[in-house]
C-alpha cells in the first residue's frame, strides 16, 4: 500500500531544483494565509489547476477526490454555520446564514483545498530525497532531513501491519465496533499492542542496518546527485515572490477580506 | 572529515605487523547481553583469510549473528553487554569504534529486508551507504553501475524498491553493500524470508562473489547452500563446536543433528546405507551408491518395491459422500480492479486432509487461503464450508470450521500471559469460564506450553510464539487449521518439533492446510500437494506424484529434495532418506 505520490514524469516543474520548489510551497501557503474573500482566492486555485495539468498530476487528485470533497464540504458548512456576521438571509433558531457566512464559509473550504492540492502538487513532482537535499540547502540538519525521508517509507509498513493484525484478530472472533467510543478506542488494545510491538523490532532492526550502512559517520554525508539552480528555476522565485507580494497587497489594501453585510 | 577511502588506506596501513592475508579475526571473544542469563559468545577464536567464504551454522540462539556482529562493532557498539576479546578486520582493531565507522570495512546483509531499504529508488539506495562514509559524487556515480551489474539489477536504477520482489530487494541490499567495497561481507540469514525463486537468485549471487575473490561470512540454516563454502563453523551455546571444510562437516550427519542442523538430505542417504563418503551433489551420491552397492549404471529399483510405499502415503478422502469441509467452486479473486490474483480456482478439502499449498510468491496461494477463512469477498465463484456458503455463515460457526495461522505470530499475541493469549479467542465467542478453561488446558498441552500459561508472551522464543498462535487459533476448535509458513524463521529442532505436533494435530481429527516453500516439509509431512502459478491450479493430488513431475515443478520454480531427486535416478521418487535407502538396500 504505497503512500507516495511521486509521479515518475519529465515536466519542468519536477526539474525545478528542491530547494525552490520548496519556497514555491512555503511562498503558496503564505499567499492562501492572508486572503478569506473566495473571489481572490480564485486566482491561485485556477494557478493550482494548471500546475495539476501541467505536471499531468491528475491520477493523485483523482485518488484523493473524496478527501478535496470532503475538506470542502465539512469546512465550508461549518464555517458557514459558525460565522455569524452581516445581515442574516436565513435565520431558524440556531441557525444563521448571510451572504458574509456563505463567502466565509466558501473561501475556507477553498483556502483549505488549495493547501491540499499544493501539497499534493508537490509530493507528485517531488523524490522525498529530493526534498530531504532541499531542506539541506537551506539549512535543515541532515538527520531531520532523514527522518522525514525515513517516515515516507515506514508509514506504509505500519498501515500494511495494522491490517494484518487486525485480520488477525478478527479471526479470533474479536469485534472491534462494539460499545462507544471510549470502549472501543479500548478495544483496539489487541491491535496496537502487536503494532507497537513490531514497530519497535522493526524500528530496531532499522536503526541497525542504518548504522551498519554507515549513518551517522559524517554529519554531512555527500550527495550522488546535485540540483544546479538553472535560470528557470530563478524565474520561478521570481515569479513565487510577485504572487507572495500580491496577496499581500490584497490583503493590504482590504480586497482580500469578507466584507459584513 | 574521513573519507572511504582514507579509512581503507587507515585500515591497510594498521595491516602492518600482522599476518599477511588475514580479513578478519576473532581472539578469545566472549560476550553476554545485558539482559541474558548464558554468555552468547563464549571464548571464540576465529580467523578468516581474504578471499575466503566461511559458513557459520548453528540452532537458534548459539551465538551465529553475535559472532559476525563483532565484526562491525554492533557488538559491544550498538548491543550492549559484557564484551571480552580482541577483533581486528584487515589488521586493524575494532576496538571501540562506533558501528558507522566500520561501513567502510564490514558489510552487513540481514535477514529482514524491508528493514535495511531507506530509499524510494533503487539507484538513490545503492549510493545511500556511498554517501553515508563520504565518497565523491563522481565516485559513488562510476560505482553505480557496476555494483547494480554485479547483483543484475542494471537497469532497475529509477525503480521504486517497494516494488521489487524479495528476491530482488534483498540483491539491492547487497549492491548497496557492494558498492563500498568492504573488505568483508557478512550474510545474516539473507534467504530466510524468501520464496524459492528469491532463496536461488541470492545464493547464485553469492557464488559469483565467491568467484571475484570477496571474503565472505554466510549465516544460514540450509545445509545444501553450504557447500560452496571453504569452511564451516558450527557453533553450540556460544562455542564453536565444530570447525572444518564442508566435506568433513557436512558428513557428519550426528554432529549435524546434535547440533540442531538439518543434514544434507543425500548424506542423510549415504549414512543410513552405511557409506562412509561424502557427496557435494547428487551426481556424486549416485556415483558412490552404485559404486558402493555394486549396482549397474541401468540399474532401476523394482516397481514392487515401490508399491507399498506409494499405497501407504497417500489415502484418497474416507467419505466421498459427506460435505466436504471446503469447497472451493470456480473461485476467481481481482485485486483492484487490476491483478488477477485467482483465476477460476476449484478445490476440495475433506475432513482429516494434510494438504500442502505450493508455488512462488504472488501465485496465489495466501489469497486462497484467506477466501477459505473468509478475509475476502470472491470476485466470481464461491466458497463453501461444510456445505455452507462461507459469506452466510455467522463468525462463530466459521470459525469452528476453519481456523487461519498467519505467517508473524507477533501479528496476534498481545496478551499479559500465554493464557490469556489462548483464552482470548473462546472469550470472543462468549463460552462459559468451566469451558474456555478446558480448552485452554488441551490446547496448551498440545503444543507442549502448559508450564508457561502464566509467562508473558513476549519473553517467548519464537519457536514457542508461534506453537502459542497455533495454541490460540486451536483453542476455537476448527475442524480444519490453515498455516501460512509455519516454519519461517525457526530453526531444524523448532521446524521439527513444529510439523510434529501439527502431524500430531492431523492424526487426532484435525484437517490441515500449510502453506510452505520448503521441500522438506512437504515431502516428510504432507499428503497431498496444490501447485499454484499465477493464481491457477497447476497440481491437485498425491505429493509422490507432484514430485515425480519434474518440468511442471520447474515451470513453478520448485525445487524437489535432493533425496527425491536422487532417487528418480534409481528410477523411484523416494520421499525421505529412510525411503530411499530401504529401497536400494532391499535392491542391494
Amino acid at each position: 500500500m504505497p503512500i507516495y505520490l511521486y509521479l515518475d514524469r519529465r515536466t519542468f516543474i519536477h526539474r525545478l531544483h528542491p530547494t525552490v520548489k520548496i519556497l514555491t510551497i512555503i511562498g503558496i501557503f503564505w499567499s492562501v494565509y492572508w486572503v478569506d474573500n473566495p473571489v481572490s482566492l480564485l486566482p491561485l486555485g485556477l494557478l493550482l489547476l494548471a500546475g495539476a495539468q501541467l505536471t499531468r498530476a491528475w491520477p493523485n487528485f483523482y485518488s484523493l477526490r473524496w478527501l478535496f470533497i470532503l475538506v470542502i464540504f465539512a469546512t465550508t458548512v461549518t464555517w458557514i454555520i459558525f460565522y455569524r456576521q452581516g445581515k442574516p438571509l436565513l435565520h431558524l433558531g440556531p441557525l444563521f446564514v448571510s451572504r458574509a457566512s456563505l463567502e466565509y464559509g466558501l473561501g475556507r473550504g477553498i483556502k483549505l483545498a488549495e493547501l491540499l492540492a499544493t501539497s499534493v502538487l508537490f509530493l507528485s513532482t517531488t523524490k522525498v530525497e529530493e526534498f530531504a537535499f532541499g531542506l539541506a540547502e537551506m539549512g535543515v540538519p541532515y538527520r531531520v532531513g532523514f527522518a522525514i525521508t525515513l517516515a515516507f517509507r515506514l508509514v506504509p509498513l505500519f498501515i500494511d501491519s495494522a491490517l494484518t493484525v487486525v485480520q488477525a484478530q478478527s479471526l479470533r472472533g474479536y469485534d472491534f465496533n462494539r460499545g462507544g467510543l471510549i470502549t472501543r478506542v479500548r478495544r483496539y488494545v489487541p491491535v496496537t499492542v502487536p503494532v507497537f510491538m513490531g514497530a519497535l523490532r522493526k524500528a530496531n532492526n532499522m536503526a541497525m542496518a542504518l548504522e551498519a550502512r554507515g549513518f551517522g559517520y559524517s554529519a554531512r554525508p555527500t550527495s550522488y546527485v546535485h540540483y544546479e539552480m538553472r535560470p528557470f528555476d530563478f524565474a520561478m522565485l521570481l515569479g513565487v515572490a510577485l504572487l507572495g507580494a500580491a496577496y499581500f497587497l490584497i490583503y493590504y489594501t482590504g480586497y482580500g477580506a469578507i466584507a459584513p453585510r | 572529515m574521513k573519507t572511504a577511502m582514507e579509512s581503507q588506506r587507515a585500515i591497510d596501513a594498521g595491516a602492518a605487523g600482522e599476518p599477511a592475508g588475514e580479513a578478519a579475526a576473532l581472539e578469545g571473544v566472549s560476550f553476554r547481553f545485558r539482559i541474558g542469563a548464558h554468555p552468547a559468545l563464549e571464548n571464540i577464536h576465529f580467523r578468516q583469510r581474504v578471499g575466503e567464504m566461511v559458513g557459520i551454522m548453528g540452532a537458534a540462539g548459539t551465538g551465529k549473528s553475535s559472532l559476525a556482529r563483532c565484526l562491525n562493532a554492533i557488538i559491544p557498539g550498538f548491543e550492549y553487554g559484557q564484551f571480552k576479546g580482541r577483533v581486528t578486520v584487515l589488521g586493524r582493531a575494532v576496538d571501540g569504534a562506533r558501528v558507522c565507522e566500520m561501513a567502510p570495512a564490514v558489510g552487513m546483509v540481514f535477514q529482514d529486508f524491508e528493514a535495511q531499504l531507506f530509499s524510494t529508488n533503487v539507484a538513490h539506495e545503492v549510493a545511500f551507504a556511498m554517501e553515508q562514509v563520504g565518497l565523491p559524487p563522481a565516485e559513488i556515480r562510476r560505482r553505480l553501475g557496476p555494483a547494480l551489474e554485479a547483483v543484475g539489477l542494471a537497469g532497475f536504477q529509477d525503480r521504486d524498491p517497494t516494488s521489487l520482489s524479495g528476491g530482488e530487494k534483498q540483491r539491492l541490499a547487497i549492491a548497496s553493500v557492494l558498492a563500498v567495497e568492504p573488505a568483508v561481507i557478512a550474510f545474516d540469514e539473507p534467504t530466510t524470508d524468501l520464496d524459492p525463486e528469491g532463496r536461488a537468485e541470492v545464493f547464485d549471487l553469492i557464488r559469483r562473489l565467491r568467484g571475484r575473490g570477496l571474503s565472505l561470512l554466510i549465516i544460514e540454516h540450509e545445509t545444501e547452500e553450504m557447500r560452496q563454502c571453504d569452511r564451516i563453523l558450527i557453533l553450540r551455546d556460544g562455542r564453536i563446536a565444530a570447525e572444518g571444510p564442508p566435506h568433513r562437516i557436512l558428513a557428519d550427519t550426528r554432529l549435524m543433528n546434535q547440533c540442531g542442523i538439518r543434514p544434507p538430505g543425500i548424506n542423510l542417504v549415504l549414512a543410513e546405507l552405511g557409506i562412509d563418503a561424502y557427496a557435494a551433489s547428487v551426481d556424486e551420491a549416485e556415483a558412490l551408491i552404485r559404486r558402493s552397492l555394486g549396482l549397474p549404471a541401468d540399474f532401476k529399483v523394482e516397481a514392487a518395491q515401490t508399491a507399498g510405499i506409494r499405497s501407504a502415503a497417500f489415502q484418497p478422502p474416507s467419505s466421498p459422500q459427506a460435505p466436504p469441509l471446503v469447497e472451493i467452486d470456480h473461485l476467481t479473486h481481482v485485486y483492484g480492479g487490476q491483478v488477477r490474483a485467482l483465476d477460476e480456482v476449484s478445490l476440495r478439502i475433506d475432513a482429516g486432509e494434510f494438504v500442502a499449498i505450493i508455488g512462488q510468491n504472488g501465485s496465489g496461494k495466501t489469497t486462497l487461503a484467506k477466501h477459505i477463512v473468509g478475509l475476502l469477498k470472491p470476485s466470481a465463484g464461491r466458497v463453501l464450508l461444510g456445505g455452507r456458503e462461507r459469506a452466510a455463515m455467522q463468525p462463530a460457526q466459521a470459525a469452528a470450521m476453519v481456523g487461519y495461522v498467519f505467517q508473524n505470530p507477533d501479528h496476534q499475541i498481545f496478551a499479559g500471559t500465554v493464557g490469556d493469549e489462548v483464552a482470548f479467542g473462546p472469550r470472543n465467542f462468549g463460552l462459559d469460564a468451566g469451558e474456555i478453561q478446558r480448552r485452554c488446558d488441551r490446547v496448551l498441552k498440545a503444543v507442549g506450553l502448559e508450564s508457561m500459561r502464566g509467562q508473558d508472551p513476549f519473553l517467548l522464543g519464537r519457536g514457542e510464539r508461534q506453537r502459542l498462535a497455533v495454541a490460540s487459533v486451536l483453542a476455537l476448535q476448527p475442524r480444519l487449521l490453515i498455516l501460512d509458513e509455519p516454519t519461517t524463521g525457526l530453526d531444524y529442532p523448532q521446524q521439527r518439533r513444529m510439523m510434529d505436533l501439527i502431524a500430531d494435530l492431523n492424526r487426532a481429527g484435525t484437517a490441515i492446510v500449510i502453506i510452505t516453500h520448503t521441500p522438506w516439509l512437504v515431502a516428510e509431512y504432507a499428503r497431498r500437494a496444490v501447485l499454484m502459478r499465477k493464481g491457477r491450479k497447476l497440481f491437485d493430488g498425491a505429493v509422490r506424484d507432484l514430485f515425480a513431475q519434474e518440468e511442471l515443478l520447474a515451470s513453478a520454480a520448485f525445487r524437489v529434495p535432493e533425496v527425491t531427486a536422487l532417487s528418480r535416478r534409481f528410477g523411484m521418487v523416494a520421499l525421505t532418506a529412510a525411503e530411499l535407502a530401504g529401497a536400494l538396500r532391499g535392491a542391494g
